[in-house]
């Protein structure tokens, strides 16, 4: 036996390395064009923000250091434009879940039809971004738009939504609610489908009533989900350009100016590139701080329920 | 009753698309009015809206087919092969995700200049890959995760190849599962604007880009019926891919969120 091992090992080398082979080559070609299109503009991204543009070439020309990050960060109008998307995401996200989540405890008893309404639901949500917006362009419209109509009807004064600071940010709140709600619904809806009935009906029987069912039954059992889908919408907000693009491309003045915008602005329109990619550097490092922040609290969430 | 408020401008917009530009722009709106057809005949024969259609469905198309087929072998591995490194991999799958595009859209479109390949359709398709192949590996990996895992050790007993194994038998009863990711995908590239509006210029526009400049006239020129029937004809396909898949996407959807 001892002497045939060395044999026996030997043969299985060749195999082994194809077998090797084999395990990788199916994940290698997403690998390589992931390493293309992913990783290599992110390295890019890097060694333009510490370096100067070499316009004939498009590459990066000398290296300057810190120089554009310090830039970046005694620009005004970046920092105000990262304010701007942390009042969109406080004001946007809380709203969307809650929201979301009490829509699919209405729709969560039986009834007819159900499969119907929750087909309808994804319907705002594969509206294209830019379509969705201007749509509401055309019904938030100060002279012909519905809302403003409506609210003459019930004797309401119809505010200025695009052309007034706050109520302009509240208009792309309007607007990404409107979009994003039903993928919250869809996805509390089947989370509380999940939840197991004889919980509710101990409950019952120990008279508890509707608001501490909600409270210390429904609340902690869901909690993960919930998590979860803030984490979801978490990652979709953060892209946020579409909509301003296609209502108030960042105005009035700088009140809707996410910074997805502002970058793009830097960088396209006033051809900054080293400085719009040491930006977008810092937009990166935050939101990965920020994601990974929320997964870990999220995971411990799930552990403690 | 919500449901309804949650379509309501959608139906506007279907209105307004068959609207004359004398019922649009009236106080108080109109709701019964002569349908014409004026908005969606005069737009099609736009030079610029059936070429960016048809780039638009290109490019989603082939988005979503590269990335299944690349995002779909790479959620198998992850899955079912035992590799080293592979949970790390899986790691930075999930941060890709948190990955703000703009941190890509610059340094692409300075890639594609200096190497000369921009406004071409292949380019886009690329550039989308950034996004949809981590998706179509997450959520692939998930469905692959559920299958029983005798069915390939069988396979490859009878002296099948790895390869063979995943083509002849994972392949053949993962289709609905490919079907509905792919469709997942072609949505997604479908409705993207960011990446479109900073690697074309004129030969691979996209629709996005179409419906953004309309957007942006309507304080002035205001051509809602044109916007309004564009912005149908554009949310049309999507809408019926959603609808021949809803059980899936939801399922989908959910899946996303909880184990991505």
């Amino acid at each position: 036996m001892e002497k045939l091992m060395p044999v026996a090992t030997m043969r299985r080398r060749p195999g082994r390395a194809r077998d090797l082979v084999s395990r990788w080559s199916f994940i290698a070609p997403a690998g390589l064009v992931l390493a293309a299109v992913l990783a290599y503009p992110i390295f890019y991204a890097l060694q333009i923000s510490f370096s100067t543009l070499d316009l004939t070439t498009f590459g990066p020309g000398e290296f300057v250091g810190f120089e554009n990050y310090e830039k970046a960060f005694r620009n005004e109008n970046f920092m105000r434009s990262l304010v701007t998307t942390g009042i969109y995401l406080i004001l946007a996200l809380p709203l969307q879940i809650i929201l979301g989540f009490a829509i699919a405890f209405f729709l969560n008893a039986e009834w007819r039809g159900r499969g119907i309404v929750r087909a309808l639901f994804l319907i705002p949500m594969v509206i294209i971004p830019v379509v969705s917006g201007g749509t509401w362009k055309m019904l938030l419209d100060p002279l012909f738009g519905v809302v403003s109509w409506l609210l003459s009807i019930v004797g309401l004064p119809s505010p200025n939504w695009f052309g007034d600071p706050a109520w302009a940010m509240l208009s792309i709140v309007l607007i990404d609610t409107w979009r994003s709600t039903p993928f919250v619904v869809l996805i509390a809806a089947a989370a509380l489908l999940s939840l197991p009935k004889d919980i509710y009906e101990a409950a019952q029987v120990d008279g508890a009533n509707w608001w501490r069912q909600l409270w210390s039954i429904s609340l902690p059992l869901l909690t993960p989900i919930i998590a979860a889908t803030f984490i979801v919408r978490w990652l979709g907000a953060v892209k946020m350009f579409d909509i301003v693009v296609a209502t108030t491309k960042g105005g009035p003045g700088q009140s809707t100016n996410v910074v997805n915008l502002y970058i793009y602005q830097q960088a396209f329109q006033s051809l900054k590139f080293p400085e719009s990619a040491a930006m977008a550097v810092i937009v990166l490092i935050i939101t990965m701080i920020l994601t990974f922040a929320f997964l870990g609290i999220s995971r411990r969430l799930e552990n403690r329920f | 009753m919500i449901c309804v408020l949650f379509l309501l401008p959608i139906v506007w917009m279907l209105m307004n698309s068959f609207k004359e530009q004398r019922d649009i722009m009236t106080v108080p709106p109109v709701f019964f009015f002569e349908p014409t057809l004026d908005n969606y005949l005069g737009n099609l024969q736009r030079a610029d809206i059936g070429p960016r259609m048809l780039n638009t469905a290109i490019i989603a198309v082939g988005g979503g087919l590269v990335s299944i087929l690349l995002g779909g072998m790479a959620g198998y591995a992850l899955a079912r092969i035992p590799l080293r490194g592979a949970a790390t991999m899986g790691a930075l799958i999930l941060a890709s995700r948190g990955v703000p595009p703009i941190a890509l859209a610059v340094p692409m479109f300075l890639v594609a200049r200096a190497i000369g390949v921009t406004d071409m359709h292949a380019t886009v398709i690329l550039a989308y890959c950034s996004f949809l192949i981590p998706y179509v590996m997450w959520l692939m990996r998930g469905f692959f995760l559920a299958l029983p895992k005798e069915l390939e050790e069988s396979a490859m007993l009878d002296g099948c190849s790895r390869f063979g194994a995943f083509w002849r038998i994972i392949v053949p009863i993962s289709l609905p599962g490919f079907a509905a990711t792919l469709i997942f995908s072609v949505i997604l590239a479908w409705e993207e604007l960011l990446f479109a509006l900073v690697l074309t210029s004129r030969d691979a526009t996209t629709i996005s880009i179409a419906i953004v400049g309309m957007a942006s006239d309507t304080q002035t020129g205001a051509d809602w019926g044109a916007l309004s029937a564009v912005g149908m004809l554009s949310v049309l396909p999507v809408i019926l891919l959603a609808l021949a898949v809803q059980k899936w996407l939801i399922r989908g959807l959910a899946d996303g969120a909880t184990k991505g």
